[in-house]
């Protein structure tokens, strides 16, 4: 049975919001303190928040753990928590080994000094003694691989380089449990592959690791459980792949709540009038509504629109838009589908895509319906609509195409 | 292998069992106290010209005005008993251990920036090597004491041998100081300017560019870091020390603040991090 490494409960973290409260409930404190009493951290005054509020888990030995939220969840601060940096105002925090933590690369790196005295000063800072950082030097300089710039001043190396030797020195702390903090977003794309193999390979030798990250994809990979933080409280905790479920769907609802308020109605001059778009519909083959569908699976859309006055030339489009940008259209026009001119009452329009081969991510559609030209908009719904696309199932990448395979000897 | 347990007013709950800890922890932390010093220390002066050599500027400046200003009669310090300028370099040089000890002291943790607030490593160690600082600061201006010895044709007194014993009180008291002004500092930033004006009102103060007969006023003789400065200086010039009751009771104040400093420090340290 692993032994627990990390046991967190019901820890709490204030902050003050106003500079003025933050020096005075500052002094307060220590003076409580030096004084032998407690200082008064239980409840909260005026001008605190709490930044992490009642938060309890356990991680054993090998495990990893992630943390995913918003910005502003407390994650980072309930990382530094871990590393001894802020003390609970409230609950208990208990840890067991030697703790690394990849929050700040370089930290005491001084730009006057060359990478090798670098190493030493970080490493000391790190924890590692001078004896333990020769042990060690050439395995660190191997992997920060920034060759002959080791004796140059590091005010010299590039922001690659700096991460690289940084990252390096920390990484050979072998710690017992390894605290990182989304610092992989800046290396370049050989590098951040570099450090995903050591994490690997640290993960083999029993170290446990609490991984903060806004990547989804990172957190699937690499955690079996993730703790999802909302305004500091603890929304879930349990497997990864549901904790990101219900994250991408709380965070998708956020989203387009907040741009049907601000967008979505911006181009309202002149619609409805002659056409009204009523609410799209998503449905899978048996025809049954979804709002989720595996990338590769069959999905039809219903397009119902009110006919005022006659259309010539009717137009029908649904976009899907993704983080990334604009990723798929149906759109009737472009697709040379002709439609009749329709007369006033109602039309109802499905589109059937087979075979729905869009990654997985999470989209936001519009549909609209025009007269003769798309430019000529009679109703526009501007990304209403949250649809989420998963991945398909046995899919290692984000679609998942039909490919023939053929081999000649 | 036994928990750390994290939990407010941590340090306030280990009671007595918190002095081994301490010591524990700085004697842990010295090779990163070294670290850190190198690391100021070397980055100071490399790209200066001058490099080392500034550490000797201020006192050749401040021993040369004094000189003139006796020559041109404005001031009149009176008879020192050696070469003036060897009495102000002496003087000057345990002075500036401890002004330049608590204003760098002061400021350590301030300038060591986003580091405290991102990895977790004992904050005493960046006071203690910011002393440090001053302590090797004070090791040029020893050499040039010897330097002196030799110009101006001087035997220091067999008292010599216990200089360096005499200088731990005043490096004792600047810890202490440092300790607690490198909290206050954190919280109120314009703090070590404050230290900075008043160490050198306080110079004038004390009798380290004149001697303390100099002076009719009852300052001299109530400052207490008087005996701090004069009693190493009556060692090498004197051989023994002129006030030794005076000396003792400030050194065992110095020791007491040192540690009552000490200890607020470790209680306040872990409030640091949120609060700068």
């Amino acid at each position: 049975m692993p032994e627990t490494v990390i046991k967190v409960e019901n820890a709490d973290k204030k902050f003050s919001k106003s500079l003025k409260h933050m020096m005075l409930y500052g002094m307060q404190d220590i003076t409580r303190n030096v004084l032998g009493m407690e200082a008064a951290t239980g409840r909260l005054r005026e001008g605190e928040f709490k930044a992490v509020d009642n938060i309890s888990f356990e991680l054993k030995r090998g495990e990893t753990l992630g943390i995913i939220g918003p910005n502003g969840s407390g994650k980072t601060t309930l990382l530094k928590m871990l590393n001894g940096i802020f003390m609970p105002d409230k609950g208990k925090i208990k840890i067991r080994g030697r703790v690394g933590a990849l929050i700040q690369i370089g930290a005491g790196f001084h730009p006057m000094l060359t990478g090798r005295e670098n190493i030493y000063v970080n490493g000391a800072i790190l924890g590692m003694g001078r004896k333990e950082i020769d042990r060690k030097f050439d395995s660190i300089v191997d992997f920060a691989d920034i060759g002959d710039f080791l004796d140059a001043p590091v005010k010299h190396y590039s922001s690659g380089m700096y991460v690289r030797l940084g990252f390096a020195v920390a990484v050979h702390c072998q710690p017992d449990i390894l605290l990182i903090d989304e610092i992989l977003a800046v290396g370049d794309r050989e590098f951040n592959i570099k450090c995903y193999q050591k994490m690997h390979q640290i993960r083999k030798s029993g170290v446990s690791i609490v991984l903060v990250s806004h990547n989804e994809y990172v957190i699937r990979e690499q955690t079996l459980n993730c703790l999802y933080l909302k305004d500091g409280r603890a929304r879930f905790l349990g497997p990864s792949e549901e904790g990101i479920s219900l994250y991408i769907k709380e965070g998708l609802q956020e989203r387009s709540d907040r741009d049907t308020a601000g967008r979505g109605l911006a181009a309202g001059e002149g619609l409805k009038e002659k056409a009204e778009l009523l609410p799209v519909k998503f449905f899978d083959k048996d025809f049954n509504e979804i709002s989720f569908i595996e990338s590769g699976g069959e999905l039809n859309i219903m397009l119902e629109c009110i006919i005022r006055e006659k259309i010539k030339n009717p137009i029908f489009g649904v976009n899907f838009y993704a983080d990334s940008g604009f990723m798929y259209c149906a759109n009737s026009d472009y697709e040379n589908v002709d439609f009749k001119d329709l007369p006033p009452g109602k039309v109802r329009v499905r589109i059937n895509i087979p075979r729905f081969h869009i990654p997985a991510d999470n989209y936001l559609c519009s549909a609209i319906v025009a007269e003769g030209d798309v430019n000529n908009l009679l109703d526009w719904h501007n990304m209403v609509y949250r649809f989420v696309v998963g991945r398909a199932k046995n899919a290692r990448g984000s679609v998942k195409l039909p490919t023939k395979w053929e081999a000649e000897v | 292998m036994d928990y750390i347990v994290y939990e407010p007013d941590r340090y306030l709950k280990l009671g007595i069992r918190i002095w081994p800890k301490m010591f524990k922890e700085l004697v842990q932390s010295r090779e990163l106290i070294w670290r850190l010093f190198i690391r100021n220390w070397s980055a100071r002066y490399k790209q200066a010209a001058l490099g080392y050599l500034w550490a000797l500027i201020m006192p050749f400046v401040a021993i040369g005005t004094f000189m003139f200003l006796n020559k041109a009669g404005i001031l009149n310090i009176a008879s020192t008993g050696i070469p003036y300028p060897l009495f102000a370099l002496i003087g000057l040089a345990v002075w500036q251990l401890f002004s330049t000890g608590i204003i760098s002291g002061c400021n350590s943790i301030v300038s060591a920036g986003g580091m405290i607030s991102k990895i977790n490593f004992p904050l005493e160690a960046l006071v203690f090597s910011s002393v440090a600082q001053s302590i090797f600061e004070f090791l040029i201006k020893f050499g040039l004491i010897i330097v002196f010895f030799f110009v101006f044709k001087f035997v220091p007194s067999w008292g010599i041998i216990f200089f360096p014993l005499a200088l731990i009180p005043v490096l004792i008291l600047t810890l202490g100081l440092s300790l607690i002004l490198s909290l206050v500092n954190g919280v109120l930033r314009d703090t070590v300017n404050i230290v900075s004006l008043l160490t050198t009102f306080l110079m004038f103060l004390t009798p380290v560019l004149y001697p303390i007969s100099a002076g009719k006023s009852v300052f001299f003789k109530l400052n207490p870091l008087s005996p701090l400065i004069t009693a190493p200086r009556d060692l090498i010039v004197y051989g023994h020390i002129k006030e030794p009751i005076d000396f003792f009771i400030v050194s065992v104040l110095s020791f007491l603040l040192f540690f009552v400093s000490w200890r607020v420090f470790y209680l306040a340290k872990t409030k640091i991090p949120e609060r700068l």
